[in-house]
């Protein structure tokens, strides 16, 4: 997590002043999916990049302590020892950014990472996931309760109908969606968020975060956003404190690639661990 | 590379940077192979190779020997100009559909080998992408298909002549070779350095699609001199040029006099503005401009122009997006001499750099720099340097960011960003430049014209009006073919004219002296001097006219700048209204005009009278085509926004002024025609009558002045035509000429509007009869409407 993002007084005729063009966006959203052509241990590299950044979620209504758990225990061994260590990165701290889970599951999620002797940070959606339509009494609360039990992060789903009405509110990180629309994270509208990002940055020197969400389920895609971040905001946005990427099933295809990339073949999904 | 392969795992984790782009060329290096590293010319079908030629060498972009090319010779000029009559034979024989089929099948072969082309390209250092290639063939192919449908009264020139200089684009090349196929003409390219290996794989793998032998010849060489040496030869029926303007010019120069019409796309290195408004989307701006504005070939130099409210906004923005850019190589070793010298004098004058890192202290690269504040006097923008900066200007506002953006002597295309409907349309009809891109920059379509301005080319490449430069009204003969003569240039059109002082004179009638017609009011010449004018038959004087001469012209064409923008701005109607009103007078003054054409050229009166009715039906004629389509009206609008996922708006401009050399035969209809096609199109003109035949020209400037076009738009300086020639080719503002007149004059005219650059429009009197003017048949009233207008291309993104 990045400094707190002490916010700002909303200024509408900021906003309004916003202008966006949808066919140059399209264009660079175009342009950014051609712009890596990464190759061999590049490929590599960036695709264990991308494993720092993930938010390993599970957020189903059957969840219980035990999958939870193993999801846990593979956010902090998400790729093969085996192979991690034939690249030499076995003691580069490799996990995922944190795991994601309701809050009712928080207290379980901490359960077993701190059993499991690892520090990695748990968050919880809270706020009425994923409508955000209950009152913000309940909403208050249940961030309130999903801290108590440990969670070191909060996805909050923001009044929606505050923000189609203008009356914004502020945050560390924002992101493209709860990841249960039917339109989830597209690189154009990601390019008009981050955007955003950097106008806020300007203005103000503080960085926001990025979390594209929803969707995301293959490695190459997880490249492309990446490559998205670093073209449009740079270097520092590659990090797990300004970037992630909501995901569930992403990491196995990532782990699949790194498979490839070690041993010249391709991997069957059973061959690398399950969440 | 070796320190490139040792990044570990762990260095790539930590520093996120991109690896290298991979760029196998193993299949481009095969087909070298298979040509042993040593490609001949392609003439007639295949590759010729005469073991006495001087070779050329090409280079990758690190100075390794990718393959050589033999230099050409007279012999190998003039054999491939035989072999492409031939194949015109052949290939102008065939019905549309089969030229279309055969083009369709060069797609597939195209589609098959791209990834040959494209490493070949690469190895070349000349980029070029397939698919973009495979789009234009496709889309000429279709009109091949359509020819004899949409363009019917057309017919392909014969062999045609492509010359590109050595810095220009693989795309810009084939912009012109496939339309010129497509109409049915034979070409002869003329590649340059780094372009010649991709040509002749594509001119090898056309043939063997089945385009017939000695269509597509290829010869290499020396760009400049093997042109000439081609045009020279009689088959050759036009020649065109795209690059640089300096080598443009040198062609111009030597091929005047040939008697082959030479057109020249002068794109490379114009300096083009990339204007960003308030009302912009300044993120998406600034993206444009960085992946425009650095790259190592690019074809225009950019001038960014920034609103002044938005200028901390835009360079903020600048400042992140450079941040972590890489030098760019430079394209020649000295270059780095010239863009130190450039940075140093900017920041003299008070420029501001924006740097993602500063220059190593030497060597052949530079980091891309945006030169901020500097002022459009400095050398930055007046004369580009190359390497890639980027000067960034300010302005305050709408009108003045245009006014900047046309203060330039280039014309060839825009970037204009803003989300204001009224400002971006407004401003793309303001702007002087053949392409406007709206929020967008550098989008190449085959639909879209690409016709420069003011000193960026006398010539329309792509879409449907950049197939006329290959072909011609089947009515109208070609120019006669010649040879140069020993023209001086320096002394063309300065001799005084004769004085004729007639022997014996009849004393029964004082012959009549004219005034001539200046910026709307009658006046004799300046030098105050005139030349008689002799009857039919020769010997008596018929009256006296003045002898214009520079002065004449200068005060024309200042009368003219004044009243022609007005004069373009009139709706359609307005100018409709003026020219029906000309023909109403006319009709008035039939009989004072019939008489005068009478005793000018010995015709019968019943003839002359003929000779007003049909000038008559001209204005008419004119005046009804000023607000339909093919007037100024920008039909095209209405198809693009129904299907076009990219909104082109295509518009015929105006040219500006317009100076006429009229034509000997039919003096009254010929020079109405003229006047009313020019003037219909909002053109302001400055009109020569024949020396020979001057009076009904003078007799109608009474039409004229009872009209209401307003004075100016029409001037009529009589004289001698070689020195109103000179004078009319010696002034800038005037943008196109259209001569009637000698074969040196012709010559003259191409040698001399070379630079600055002039539209021209070129009749040989002493060798072809003349069109009938009589007969306007539609193709000669297209041709006339076609070299009355201005194209210019909007390019409006939308979904």
């Amino acid at each position: 997590m990045s400094a707190r993002n002490p916010g700002m007084p909303l200024d509408l005729a900021w906003v309004s002043k916003v202008r966006v063009n949808t066919q140059a966006v399209l264009k660079r959203a175009q342009q950014i999916q051609g712009r890596n052509k990464n190759k061999k241990q590049w490929q590599a590299a960036w695709l264990l990049r991308a494993v720092t950044c993930i938010d390993l979620t599970t957020l189903a209504g059957d969840d219980t302590p035990g999958n939870v758990h193993r999801l846990c225990m593979k956010a902090t061994q998400p790729v093969r020892y085996d192979l991690l260590k034939s690249m030499d990165m076995q003691d580069k701290g490799v996990t995922t950014a944190a795991v994601c889970v309701y809050p009712s599951r928080v207290a379980d999620a901490v359960k077993s990472l701190k059993a499991a002797n690892s520090s990695l940070p748990v968050a919880s959606v809270a706020t009425g996931f994923p409508a955000g339509q209950t009152s913000l009494k309940t909403r208050l609360e249940e961030v309130r309760m999903a801290v108590e039990d440990g969670a070191m992060e909060i996805d909050i789903v923001i009044n929606r109908t505050l923000a189609l009405t203008g009356q914004w509110e502020g945050s560390d990180f924002i992101k493209t969606s709860t990841g249960k629309e039917s339109v989830n994270a597209t690189y154009p509208v990601a390019i008009v968020m981050v955007r955003a990002i950097r106008d806020y940055f300007l203005k103000t020197g503080h960085k926001v975060g990025f979390k594209p969400a929803g969707g995301i389920r293959t490695a190459k895609e997880s490249l492309v956003w990446l490559t998205l971040m670093k073209e449009e905001l740079g270097d520092e946005w590659l990090s797990p404190r300004l970037f992630r990427l909501g995901a569930s099933s992403l990491l196995a295809d990532i782990e699949r690639q790194i498979y490839h990339h070690v041993t010249g073949r391709y991997a069957a999904y059973h061959q690398m661990p399950m969440a | 590379m070796a320190g490139i392969t040792s990044k570990t795992i762990h260095d790539i984790f930590q520093s996120m940077e991109y690896g290298p782009s991979s760029s196998s060329t193993a299949t481009a290096q095969a087909w070298l192979e298979s040509h042993s590293r040593a490609l001949g010319l392609f003439i007639d079908g295949k590759f010729v190779r005469s073991a006495d030629r001087q070779t050329c060498n090409v280079t990758d972009s690190s100075g390794g020997p990718v393959c050589s090319t033999v230099c050409a010779v007279d012999e190998d000029a003039s054999l491939s100009v035989s072999s492409g009559a031939s194949g015109f034979k052949a290939w102008s024989a065939l019905p549309c559909h089969l030229r279309a089929k055969t083009l369709l099948r060069l797609v597939s072969s195209l589609q098959r080998h791209g990834q040959c082309l494209s490493e070949l390209c690469d190895l070349a250092q000349s980029p070029s992408s397939p698919s973009a290639l495979v789009r234009l063939l496709q889309y000429y192919s279709g009109w091949a298909q359509l020819r004899d449908s949409l363009i019917p009264d057309w017919t392909p020139r014969g062999v045609v002549v492509v010359v590109v200089s050595d810095d220009c684009s693989l795309y810009s090349l084939m912009l012109k070779v496939l339309p010129a196929l497509a109409m049915g003409n034979a070409v002869v390219a003329i590649p340059g350095v780094g372009t010649a290996p991709p040509v002749l794989l594509l001119a090898q793998l056309f043939v063997e699609a089945g385009l017939p032998a000695g269509v597509l010849n290829v010869v290499t060489g020396s760009v400049l001199s093997l042109g000439s040496k081609v045009a020279q030869n009689p088959h050759v029926s036009y020649v065109t040029y795209s690059g640089n303007k300096k080598d443009g010019e040198i062609l111009c120069r030597a091929t005047a006099g040939m008697g082959v019409p030479v057109s020249l796309s002068l794109s490379l290195g114009a300096t083009c503005p990339f204007i960003i408004f308030e009302s912009a989307d300044i993120d998406s701006a600034v993206d444009g401009v960085i992946e425009t504005a650095f790259k190592k070939n690019r074809e225009c130099q950019w001038m960014l122009c920034v609103q002044e409210s938005v200028w901390d906004s835009v360079v903020a923005r600048l400042k992140v997006r450079m941040a972590g850019m890489k030098s760019v190589p430079l394209l020649a070793e000295g270059d780095r001499r010239l863009v130190d010298a450039a940075v140093q004098e900017a920041q003299q004058q008070g420029a501001t750099l924006i740097q993602p890192c500063p220059p190593s202290s030497s060597g052949a690269a530079y980091p891309p720099t945006v030169l901020c504040g500097v002022a459009p006097s400095c050398t930055c923008v007046v004369t580009p340097s190359p390497g890639p900066l980027l000067p960034l200007l300010s302005f305050r506002s709408h009108g003045e960011g245009v006014t900047l953006g046309n203060h330039s002597p280039h014309g060839q295309a825009a970037s204009i960003w803003t989300e204001d409907l009224t400002l971006a349309l407004e401003a793309a009809k303001s702007l002087s430049v053949g392409a406007v891109w709206v929020n967008s920059h550098s989008v190449m379509d085959p639909s879209l014209p690409i016709s420069g301005h003011k000193e960026s080319g006398n010539c329309i490449d792509g879409g449907k009006e950049g197939l006329f430069q290959f072909l011609r009204p089947s009515s109208s003969p070609p120019l006669p073919r010649s040879s140069p003569a020993s023209v001086d240039y320096s002394k063309f059109g300065t001799a005084a004219s004769a004085a004729i002082i007639p022997e014996g004179s009849n004393s029964s009638s004082t012959p009549r002296s004219y005034l001539q017609y200046v910026g709307g009011k009658q006046c004799k010449s300046e030098s105050g001097s005139s030349v008689c004018v002799l009857a039919p038959g020769g010997g008596t004087v018929l009256a006296h006219c003045p002898d214009g001469g520079r002065k004449d012209v200068r005060n024309a064409v200042e009368a003219a700048i004044k009243v022609q923008p007005g004069w373009m701005k009139k709706s359609p109607v307005a100018r409709a209204q003026s020219l029906f009103s000309l023909a109403e007078t006319l009709e008035l003054k039939r009989r004072d005009m019939a008489v005068s054409l009478h005793s000018q050229t010995g015709l019968s009166l019943e003839k002359a009278d003929m000779e007003v009715e049909l000038s008559i039906a001209q204005l008419c004629d004119w005046a009804a085509r000023c607000d339909k389509e093919k007037g100024g009206v920008p039909v095209r609008i209405y198809v693009f926004l129904a299907v076009c996922v990219q909104h082109l708006l295509t518009h015929p401009q105006r040219s500006g002024v317009v100076g006429v050399v009229l034509p000997d035969s039919s003096p009254l209809l010929s020079m109405v025609s003229l006047l009313a096609a020019a003037v219909a199109m909002g053109n302001a003109v400055i009109m020569v009558p024949s020396p020979k035949y001057p009076l009904p020209a003078l007799e109608f400037i009474q039409v004229l002045q009872s009209s209401d076009l307003p004075g100016g738009v029409v001037s009529i300086i009589t004289g001698g035509r070689d020195q109103l020639t000179q004078a009319l080719a010696n002034h800038s503002v005037i943008k196109a000429i259209w001569y009637w007149g000698s074969m040196e004059g012709c010559q003259f005219l191409q040698h001399t509007c070379a630079s600055p650059l002039k539209s021209l429009w070129l009749h040989c009197q002493e060798k072809d009869g003349g069109r009938d003017w009589a007969q306007p048949h539609a193709s000669l009233q297209e041709e006339m409407w076609r070299q009355a207008v201005q194209w210019k291309s909007v390019w409006i993104p939308t979904a």
